[in-house]
């Protein structure tokens, strides 16, 4: 007796029609521009679905879990899919398989997921593989608790993975900015052919905001990946993405390659927001959520006369390190602010290279994980 | 070479010479994959995700798009680029060390999530590009270099079977364990590389081959004991089988 | 212009809701809003807060530090959270139906709403909490009475008339009970 069994057919013809389908479904009802009032995980969502992601790999994960909620819902509107993993580990690598096929996947993490993903961005780092990261950042180390941070800036600037790598790391602080900067970040991600890592802290993911849609533009289609995907020998001859088994020589020039490509990449796209610095006494230098508070402090603090000014980087790697370098003379001081104990604190002491003291104001756990503005303005107010 | 060529086809790299040791079991495996790519005729459309461990260099021996995966994650990322990928054909070559000892997770999850993706392991009991210490397959009482004196269970646990595990997942459609000790069993083997391959094809859903093979240099054999050896131990403990085959029943429908 | 609200109560007064009442309407006037929920004040059971930041202009600080511009208190237990996270010169508004005592504090307005007895007379309990949003738009004239008549419209109309209908007269309420009291 034959058993039969009810095979489902994973069928590639069906699944490619619905697709195309789909796809003008989308473009209907999604290719407007729009005011959206979401939570900003959810922004950072919505904006890599309109820029062109269409694979978003995930592993639920406080406060990153809104992330993949919201592409559940959306992305087949788009044509593309949420894929639940089984860990992080499967996460970053069904990504980096996603990425060599040519096209543009994403994830969202947060601490733990993101030190399970290390080995992996490292190899992709290696493997020249562009994608979409983010680290929802939340307190560590250990598991930690789920409050906001921005304790993995050593992390993701330093790279807990092997090897001389770098990632290009970008620090929005407002939907609006998660948004406005998200093109970038495709840009980013292709024409240097690397993972871009968005560091976000928790409160920031966290709360809902108003941000401003332009119409969706699939910037990732535009970028041909012909020369180097792996799509199959029909139009190329052999290609591998070598990680295994280098020669020595081998292993040697890919080093040099990548060192090139990061010299060019620190040359041309530091990014900060600088407010008031040309006078000022004390300069604040903040990123993310404490960086957009210093937009406020500067505006205060200006109106009571006192000369102070902001720099907040919003790329993190490569570290703005133009900004610091031709500070006026008026500037007798710095104050690093960081909900974490300092570390972007070691950059711009790099940055500014003893030239100045250089002082930190920092605060990582509790219910009130991050300084607030009048505690940054008393802490400013004892260097005026 | 020429004459060679109108025999093998394009796939196999004839003057590739192998990186593999003399009488090392990859070097069948990575025969019968590539002639099996030449007869259903998708090179052009195959891609490799090597594991670490000496079948990564797998690919080197064959003119297919091949990615080298972190050690233990070829499934996932097999699974990351079928999804975007799906009318391409993809494998993982992995060794037992690669497939069962870090990297159980992600094939035991590939398997069940059932996207139609193949894994080949190829299970030589031992890490053979480390130099022949212990796997979650080597033998009881078998001597590595990390068990000098023989793999103790109550240590160690015991020597694990891998598609035993997959037999019960609704994913996975074909599953088998096949050896290559002799030109009966190779013909076996062979004969499930292509079903594991045409399940793919078919968009049916995951398929499988555990291959027991010998690795002379990390048994400390020479070739013919080493052949010997896997025939008498090996083969009796991971018995080849095929454990699943939901192929036939679905063309019936 | 910047405008700094609060929004507490106990579980199922629906401060939130009336904190995303006020970031719609905000929207649909061109402003920019900000809303959070979860730091600062300690959440005691059950009791929740809604802040929301409403500005013309880039919103810098996303928090509200003790600087409310205005407060709602729905009930008693947050009552006192409220007062201490005003700002010097702004105003809060507290459920007199569940909220009996009260204290003063220099430089902070008060302005005492029935709003869960109005809300019961209006038909539910439940609709307190437009109550007292019609007082904040009469207070604070941070949004337009009709912008939020829209909204109110948009989220209940068509399928339940006549919860719009209470919510709408609710919301009214609010504005006059307002006026008579702050005189
Ligand atoms: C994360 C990590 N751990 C360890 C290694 C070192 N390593 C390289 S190959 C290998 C074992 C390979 O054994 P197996 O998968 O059985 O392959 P074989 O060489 O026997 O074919 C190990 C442990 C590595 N490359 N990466
Ligand atoms: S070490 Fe073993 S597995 Fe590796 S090539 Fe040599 S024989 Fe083969
Ligand atoms: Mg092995």
């Amino acid at each position: 007796m034959v058993v039969r069994r009810n095979v489902i057919r994973y069928s590639l013809a069906v699944d490619e029609k619905k697709r195309s389908n789909l796809k003008t479904i989308a473009s209907e009802s999604y290719m407007k521009s729009e005011t959206l009032f979401l939570k900003n995980a959810q922004t950072f969502a919505e904006a890599m679905v309109r820029c062109g992601v269409r694979y978003h790999f995930a592993y639920p994960i406080t406060p990153a879990t809104e992330v993949m909620k919201h592409t559940s819902v959306i992305l087949p509107q788009y044509g593309g899919r949420m894929v639940q993993m089984e860990s992080e580990l499967a996460v970053a690598n069904a990504l980096a398989g996603c990425a060599c096929t040519g096209t543009l996947g994403a994830t969202s993490t947060s601490g733990p997921g993101m030190s399970l993903m290390q080995e992996t961005i490292s190899y992709m780092a290696g493997g020249e593989l562009p994608c979409i990261m983010l680290d929802a950042m939340r307190v560590g180390p250990g598991d930690g608790d789920i409050v906001g941070a921005q304790s993995n800036y050593f992390q993701a600037t330093r790279g807990g993975g092997h090897g001389d790598y770098r990632v290009i790391v970008l620090a929005p602080a407002s939907g609006q900015e998660i948004v406005d900067i998200m093109p970038e970040a495709v840009k980013l991600a292709y024409t240097y052919r690397t993972p871009v890592l968005f560091v976000i802290d928790g409160v920031t993911c966290t709360m809902t905001e108003s941000a401003n849609f332009p119409e969706p533009h699939d910037y990732a289609s535009e970028f041909d990946t012909s020369s180097w995907a792996f799509t199959g020998t029909g139009d190329h001859p052999k290609r591998y993405l070598l990680t295994g088994s280098y020669t020595h020589s081998q292993g040697e020039e890919l080093n040099n390659h990548l060192l090139a490509k990061y010299e060019r990449i620190k040359e041309e796209e530091q990014r900060w927001e600088e407010i008031q610095v040309d006078d000022a006494d004390v300069v604040l230098v903040a990123f993310g959520i404490h960086g957009r508070m210093g937009q406020d402090l500067v505006s205060n603090m200006r109106a009571d006369g006192k000369k102070v000014g902001l720099i907040r980087p919003i790329s993190l790697w490569p570290f703005p390190d133009k900004a610091f370098e031709k500070l006026p003379e008026s500037v007798k001081s710095m104050l690093v602010v960081e909900m974490n104990h300092g570390q972007m604190l070691d950059d711009v002491r790099l940055a500014v290279n003893g030239r100045l003291p250089v002082h930190f104001l920092g605060k990582t756990g509790g219910d009130m994980p991050l300084c607030t503005l009048a505690e940054m303005t008393a802490k400013i107010n004892t260097l005026l | 070479m020429q004459e060679l060529a109108k025999i093998y086809g394009e796939t196999l790299l004839l003057d590739k010479k192998f990186s593999y040791c003399p009488g090392c079991g990859h070097g069948i495996v990575t025969r019968l994959v590539a002639e099996a790519i030449e007869a259903f005729g998708i090179r052009k459309r195959t891609v490799s995700v090597v594991g670490i461990g000496c079948g990564g260099f797998s690919h080197h021996y064959m003119e297919i798009d091949a990615i080298e995966a972190m050690h233990g994650r070829a499934p996932a990322v097999a699974v990351g680029y079928k999804i975007a990928k799906p009318e391409n054909i993809v494998y993982t070559y992995q060794g037992d060390g690669d497939c069962s000892a870090i990297g159980l997770a992600e094939l035991l999850h590939t398997a069940n999530r059932g996207i139609p993706v193949t894994c080949f392991m190829i299970n030589n009991n031992l890490f053979g590009m480390t130099g022949g210490q212990m796997s979650p397959a080597t033998l009881e009482g078998q001597v590595t270099s990390t068990t000098p004196k023989g793999r103790d269970v109550h240590q160690h646990g015991y020597p694990l079977r891998v598609p035993e595990m997959m037999a019960d997942m609704r994913g996975a459609k074909y599953v088998a364990r096949e050896a290559v000790y002799d030109a009966k069993s190779i013909r076996k083997a062979a004969s499930s590389v292509r079903k594991a391959l045409d399940c793919q094809m078919k968009g049916l859903g995951f398929s499988f081959v555990e291959f027991i093979v010998p690795c002379p240099t990390g048994l400390r054999l020479s070739v013919s004991d080493s052949y010997k050896w896997n025939k008498e131990k090996m083969v009796e403990y991971f018995k080849p089988q095929v454990f699943k085959n939901e192929m036939e029943q679905n063309d019936e429908n | 212009m910047r405008t700094n609200c609060t929004f507490s109560g106990s579980g199922g007064q629906g401060s939130a809701l009336l904190a995303k009442l006020i970031c719609q309407g905000a929207m649909k006037q061109g402003l920019q809003v900000v809303m959070t929920q979860t730091y600062g004040i300690e959440q005691r059971g059950g009791d929740s807060t809604g802040y929301v930041v409403v500005s013309d202009s880039r919103i810098g600080n996303p928090l509200v530090e003790n600087d409310a511009d205005v407060s709602v208190a729905l009930s008693p237990t947050i009552y006192e959270g409220c007062l201490d996270g005003s700002a010097v010169g702004g105003l809060v508004l507290a459920n007199s139906s569940l909220i009996t005592e009260t204290r003063e504090r220099e430089g902070v307005k008060q302005v005492l709403i029935p709003a869960s007895d109005i809300a019961v007379e209006l038909g539910s309990v439940k609709c307190a909490n437009i109550v007292m949003l019609g007082a904040v738009l009469e207070a604070t004239k941070v949004l337009e009475f009709a912008t939020v008549e829209e909204v109110l419209r948009d989220l209940m109309g068509a399928k339940k008339p006549a919860l719009l209908e209470m919510n709408l007269k609710a919301l009214e309420k609010g504005r006059a009970l307002y006026l008579s009291a702050a005189e």
